[in-house]
């Protein structure tokens, strides 16, 4: 309860700022659903000299993507800024401040900073994924939508455990200057479907790093209805990075040095 | 003139030796290109099994195509230069160029001249490990004429991305913060530069209408004379409207230069 109020002060603490800067909060929008255009019109491009991609239609494409969308704006709007600040206060030694917080370090470091354009954005993607399903002439019951958003959630945690691992590793590295980078090049792999993935590649990249999953499971509820195999696959991913990441993390925080002399 | 060569000829070795500082930065990119490559790679593939030709081309001149594009980006690409000219304006770092018989923008592109040449150089490293893996399907034309006219290409390429990232930097004059700008332009420069897909792969009316704009002939245009997805003369009549574009671009350049200069202010003793 005291984390949700501290993370409730927060969010609210963003807002404001946002309400400061609203020039910025209209140009990175526009940034965000750029970047989303240029994926859509990638599907688009492709779809005009084809009917099917590995297996899926070009609707089913979208509705992957999408998805795929949805978890990486939510990452941006509730985590990205402060995850990537966390890089650079551990350079600096400003990470002083949140050790010296009522909570634990990853929490506070965590969720200082909310981002209400990625938010905004994720509105966008869902209003893609509710358009290809409409597409697709699909009627999803309750149970189904309702399992579709904690997929999302699990995905969210996969995503989130993804950046911190990688925010994680500035505690080793004396010069980790766009190690965020790592995170867009993991999850770039996350807008293809299943079947794309043979050979080396399939155990590389679907099994080993869990991106494939995360947007491929919840795509499926929709498309198929619920399937035991992939909740499972999903949710048993999501629980294992989530403890990787934390422990990555505890790790590093005991390599941490501080700035004070 | 000797001596301005001199002059730009220490530069360079200067911007040579700080390049080298952040090689293990380069190499870790090169590195995480092959990354972006297997994702190319698995999504054409995939794309290609259902149709075995796209465009009149097959899936291995298309991954030949991004192939070069990615050796292409290392040689001739702008990394964060729109950045470092942005923090030398902000930082007021910009003043001892004005008391100094130095051209700035050709101080900046002869440093541009000198990381490309270092990141050109490590990314060939990765891909010379990946290259077993890729060699069955890299299927570049043979003709000579496309390896001449490539040369003036890239070079042109290379102006006209470090130009268009230094008109961004100019924008500090006017703006405090130019990443969103930036980032905006690197969407629309990625799909019609062609780094998402090949631009011929487009409507041709919009793909026809591309070759009037110069992101174009960022990327595209010299990938496209190596990898035979244009012919030839084509590609003699588009390389001209390629230097017509350097020649605007280096104008629009001067002209913020000058007009940012009105409204800067140097600070300090």
């Amino acid at each position: 309860m005291d984390y949700f109020r501290v993370w409730l002060a927060s969010a609210r603490y963003s807002l404001v700022r946002t309400m400061m800067f609203r020039g910025d909060f209209l140009i990175w929008s526009l940034v965000e659903l750029f970047w989303m255009g240029v994926n859509l019109l990638l599907i688009a491009v492709i779809y005009q000299h084809t009917s099917s991609v590995a297996g899926w239609t070009e609707y089913e494409m979208l509705l992957l993507v999408g998805t795929g969308m949805l978890v990486q704006r939510l990452l941006m709007g509730f985590f990205w800024s402060s995850l990537f600040e966390m890089g650079r206060n551990i350079r600096t030694g400003a990470f002083d401040f949140f050790l010296s917080q009522p909570g634990h370090p990853l929490f506070m470091a965590s969720t200082r900073k909310l981002d209400p354009d990625g938010l905004a954005n994720s509105f966008v993607a869902a209003g893609i994924v509710v358009y290809s399903v409409h597409k697709l002439g699909l009627h999803p019951g309750i149970a189904e939508v309702a399992l579709y958003a904690g997929m999302i959630v699990a995905g969210l945690a996969i995503h989130y455990s993804i950046m911190v691992i990688s925010m994680s590793l500035t505690f080793w590295l004396a010069s980790a200057q766009g190690i965020e980078g790592t995170y867009f090049t993991v999850v770039d792999f996350g807008r293809l479907p299943r079947e794309a993935f043979r050979g080396v590649a399939s155990v590389l990249f679907v099994w080993l790093l869990p991106v494939v999953v995360v947007s491929n499971a919840p795509a499926r509820t929709i498309l198929h209805g619920f399937q035991p195999a992939w909740v499972a696959w999903l949710l048993a991913t999501a629980v294992a990075w989530l403890a990787l990441a934390v422990a990555v993390f505890n790790r590093g925080l005991r390599r941490y040095a501080s700035a004070s002399s | 003139m000797l001596a301005e060569l001199t002059k730009y000829r220490q530069v360079f070795l200067v911007g040579l030796q700080s390049n080298l500082v952040y090689r293990w930065n380069f190499a870790v990119r090169g590195a995480f290109s092959l990354f972006h490559l297997a994702v190319v790679f698995i999504l054409w593939s995939a794309v290609f099994a259902s149709a075995p030709r796209i465009g009149g081309f097959g899936f291995g001149q298309t991954l030949t195509y991004f192939v070069t594009l990615l050796v292409l980006q290392f040689f001739v690409g702008a990394f964060n230069e729109d950045y470092q000219i942005s923090e030398e304006i902000r930082n007021g770092l910009i003043n001892q160029f004005l008391l100094k018989p130095i051209n700035y923008y050709v101080y900046r592109f002869t440093i541009f001249g000198a990381a490309r040449l270092v990141s050109g150089a490590l990314v060939l490293l990765p891909l010379a490990a990946a290259l077993p893996l890729l060699h069955p399907w890299l299927t570049f034309p043979g003709e000579p004429w496309r390896v001449a006219l490539a040369i003036p290409a890239m070079a042109m390429a290379a102006l006209i991305q470090f130009t268009i990232a230094y008109c961004f930097g100019m924008l500090t004059f006017w703006f405090l913060d130019i990443q969103g700008f930036v980032i905006l332009s690197m969407a629309v420069e990625s799909v019609l530069g062609g780094q998402l897909f090949p631009l011929d792969l487009m409507p041709p009316a919009i793909f026809h209408a591309a070759q009037y704009l110069p992101f174009y002939y960022q990327m595209y245009f010299p990938a496209a004379i190596l990898t035979g997805r244009i012919g030839q003369p084509l590609a003699f009549q588009l390389i001209g409207l390629q230097a017509c574009w350097v020649v605007v671009l280096l104008g629009i350049a001067q002209l913020l230069w000058r007009r940012g200069l009105r409204r800067h202010t140097a600070v300090g003793g």
